[in-house]
């Protein structure tokens, strides 16, 4: 999606022992599957400062995670189906389990860790639910996609089942 | 929950099931239409991943309908589990290091104080969104593990808080006190008491010390009144509330048996070291004297006092730290016919089940999005920068068209019938054809057979003839899915009931009052819509009819073998409601 800005950039200072000698650079962001970052959302590694340096720490997002739009994540690791809604701000060094539904509008505080199958919102973000067992399963039924429109399509996402959104966007 | 448009929700009817009908009443239920708007609603709709259903009973289940087991506790924070031995001693909180900020709930760190950069003690707790720490009421820490342990000890200001024996200690040495000099007094009655003054403590005995001297005053009382009782608890655990319970219990019953045989009967706690506690109005004049000096800025918030432990605090100087609230891991069960329906692994960093029976692999999936334009309009061409459909500005009064999507977990193919009330219930009257309410539905068959099968199948080159606005005709479809057209005429949200239409279906009665006070104040009516009422939701019953093979357990019943392709015809019927978006002011 347009205008995403992943602080790629900001790896980890540390050096990183390497086999051919050559200063390898290790991976900042890394993402997995079927996950959708929308538009202007922001994901930068979170640091730490330590005798007078800053130190910026790898970030994780698992499998079939949305963010929603002008986001911004610091987090140290996201696991799969994540739902996150738009204008959410997701602090440092904070962890985010599997199944976990970030209402909008959330701001979760730095090191938080949220449990799998929560759903937190507020500011400071706490949990208010509990997904429900349906959450992250396709359900055999969802094949087929409605057929219609392209990759401006209203984003939905259902049930936390990203793969269809991600099949019209691709 | 708060979901974006479009949405469809789940109407579980186990309310209207578990109620006792007359006939009569039930041809009416079965006639009545399910009103979004009702406030009964609320509770029985449901997003569809939110819902299990029940093999046996062939019905969905909502969280209203099953029942609940805790296979364990653990905490959100630190993903420890809890034993259940440990949640029934020490309560429902953790008690390793993870705490709540008590002004903001959101959890805190270990800091250390130590300037040097080594991370030497002390240590505060301290929260990273609104940077309370425990430096605000003089709480430090020597070690960075044991956070609970070392907070029990500590009180507000640095003060140490004595242990359950040293306050058992105290207690017997004041009462000795207090019996000394009541002996005193006794042979001097003219001296006044200035003695007593002197032992009292400075400042009021703690929420704590008023319980222990509380539950040990009780429990001499049941040592003394129950003597000859067989359930005399003499070394119960008195921190436990089942123990506590029990002895309510207990209390309870040798007040029946006192009518009987009169022994000296439980007393209640006369003074502060059995528990009693007066108020003293001093401290009101204090507490306000505070505020007048202070200001409100000090004082507690409603939520921020009963989140603590002791909710009587007034001030921010009284906070503690709240340790973190545990969770639980729970499987579900049909309440009528006690099946397990879900079961999660106890393992509590998994998320998976041993057992899960969802609804949205028993019952279609619904779904609607606008119709893009481009359909409607094809002299438009069919551009990927449309603007995106305004869900949330539904204009009133022209035919919008909507794409209702069913898609099909089961293994049979079914046989749909839609029905929707012809306007939508509620002020705002809207108008709704489904413009082909009856359909089949293709089974669900495995993903491969649908890749092979589309480049020959004649099914999606025949869809050339359809992908039109048409009454009667589906609009596409699919190995397991149909989609139909919807049209809405938005209603307007100037035309409430009493200028024109009639009064809505669901019309909540409260608003008609608010609304003739309203009327006898002045003509201006019309904003009188309460909130959301410009949400077009439209109620959808479904009806899926196919033929399924016999279940298992039937089948083993029966003298199985030679009917083994037996069909047996089914039928589910359940009402939706799907969310279609704000109807924008005019
Ligand atoms: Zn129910
Ligand atoms: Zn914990
Ligand atoms: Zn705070
Ligand atoms: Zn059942």
């Amino acid at each position: 999606m347009a205008d995403v800005v992943l602080r790629g950039d900001l790896h980890s200072t540390r050096p990183v022992p390497s086999s051919s000698g050559k200063e390898v650079t290790p991976t900042s962001i890394s993402i997995g599957r079927c996950t959708v970052i929308s538009a202007g959302s922001v994901i930068k590694p979170p640091c730490r400062m330590s005798r007078g340096q800053t130190h910026y720490y790898p970030i994780k997002i698992g499998d079939n995670v949305f963010v929603g739009p002008q986001c911004t994540i610091s987090a140290i690791s996201i696991s799969s189906h994540v739902y996150i809604g738009a204008n959410v701000t997701i602090q440092q060094f904070v962890i985010i389990k599997e199944n976990v539904k970030v209402l909008p509008n959330t701001v979760i505080p730095a090191n938080m860790v949220i449990a799998s199958g929560s759903v937190v919102g507020g500011q400071p973000a706490r949990v208010v639910g509990e997904v429900g067992e349906g959450w992250g399963v396709s359900g055999g039924g969802a094949g087929g996609g409605l057929g219609v429109g392209g990759g401006s399509e209203e984003k939905w996402v259902e049930g936390g089942d990203l793969r269809e959104l991600v099949r019209s966007i691709k | 929950m708060a979901q974006p448009f479009p949405y469809t929700y789940y109407a579980c009817d186990c309310y209207d099931n578990n109620k006792p009908q007359t006939v009569a009443e039930a041809a009416a239920e079965e006639e009545r239409d399910l009103d979004p708007r009702h406030p009964r609603s609320n509770y029985s709709l449901y997003p569809l991943e939110h819902l299990l259903y029940c093999e046996d009973c062939q019905q969905i289940r909502c969280s209203r309908c099953v029942t609940e087991e805790t296979l364990n506790w653990y905490c959100p924070s630190c993903l420890f589990e809890v034993p259940s031995s440990v949640v029934k001693s020490d309560g429902n909180r953790c008690t390793r290091n993870c705490f709540n900020c008590p002004v903001c709930t959101s959890p805190m760190t270990t800091n250390s104080l130590d300037t040097s950069g080594d991370n030497a003690a002390p240590y505060t707790l301290a929260c990273p969104y609104c940077k309370w720490s425990t430096v605000e009421i003089d709480i430090e820490f020597e070690k960075m593990n044991g956070i609970s342990g070392q907070l029990a000890k500590i009180a507000n200001g640095g003060r140490q808080i004595p242990t359950q024996k040293e306050r058992d200690k105290e207690r017997e040495r004041r009462k000795e006190l207090e019996a000394r000099f009541r002996d005193r007094s006794a042979l001097s009655p003219s001296e006044d008491s200035p003695t007593m003054d002197t032992w009292r403590e400075d400042h009021a005995p703690s929420r704590d010390d008023l319980f222990s001297n509380l539950s040990a005053f009780y429990k001499t009382q049941i040592e003394t009144t129950t003597a000859s009782n067989p359930f005399s608890h003499s070394d119960i655990n008195f921190s436990s509330p089942s123990a506590y319970s029990r002895i309510m219990n207990m209390y309870q019953s040798t007040n029946k048996r006192n009518k009987r045989d009169k022994p000296s009967p439980v007393r209640e706690a006369a003074s502060t070291l059995e528990g009693l506690s007066i108020h003293d109005p001093s401290t009101d004049v204090a507490a306000i004297e505070r505020i007048k000096t202070e200001g409100w800025a000090t004082t507690l918030s409603p939520s921020q006092r009963h989140a603590q432990t002791n909710p009587n605090i007034r001030f921010d100087t009284e906070l503690r730290p709240l340790a973190t609230l545990l969770c639980t891991k729970r499987s579900k069960r049909c309440r009528s016919c006690r099946h397990i329906l879900s079961k999660p692994e106890s393992k509590i960093t998994s998320t998976r089940y041993k057992i899960k029976v969802l609804a949205l692999e028993h019952i279609p999936r619904l779904s609607i999005r606008a119709l893009p334009s481009y359909f409607t309009n094809p002299t438009q061409p069919p551009t990927p920068a449309a603007p995106h459909t305004p869900y949330n500005a539904l204009k009133s009064g022209i035919p919008t068209h909507f794409l209702l999507h069913l898609s099909n977990p089961l293994f049979d193919p079914i046989r749909v019938t839609l029905a929707t009330p012809s306007t939508t219930p509620g002020k705002v009257q809207s108008r709704i054809t489904i413009l082909c309410p009856k359909f089949e539905v293709g089974a669900n068959t495995d993903v491969w057979d649908d890749a092979l099968a589309s480049s020959l199948s004649p099914i999606k080159h025949a869809s050339q003839d359809l992908n039109q606005i048409e009454a009667g005709k589906i609009w596409d479809r699919g190995r397991n899915w149909t989609s139909v057209i919807v049209e809405v005429i938005p209603g307007f949200l100037d035309n409430v009931p009493g200028s024109g239409l009639g009064p809505g279906l669901g019309e909540k009665f409260a608003l008609d009052e608010k609304k003739k006070k309203a009327k006898q104040e002045g003509e201006d009516t019309d904003d009188e819509l309460d909130e959301d009422e410009d949400v077009l939701e439209i109620p959808i019953f479904v009806r899926i009819e196919f033929e399924a093979d016999v279940n298992a357990e039937e089948r083993s019943l029966g003298d199985s073998r030679g009917n083994k392709n037996e069909r047996e015809k089914r039928e589910e019927a359940f009402w939706t409601v799907v969310g279609v978006g704000r109807i924008a002011a005019v």
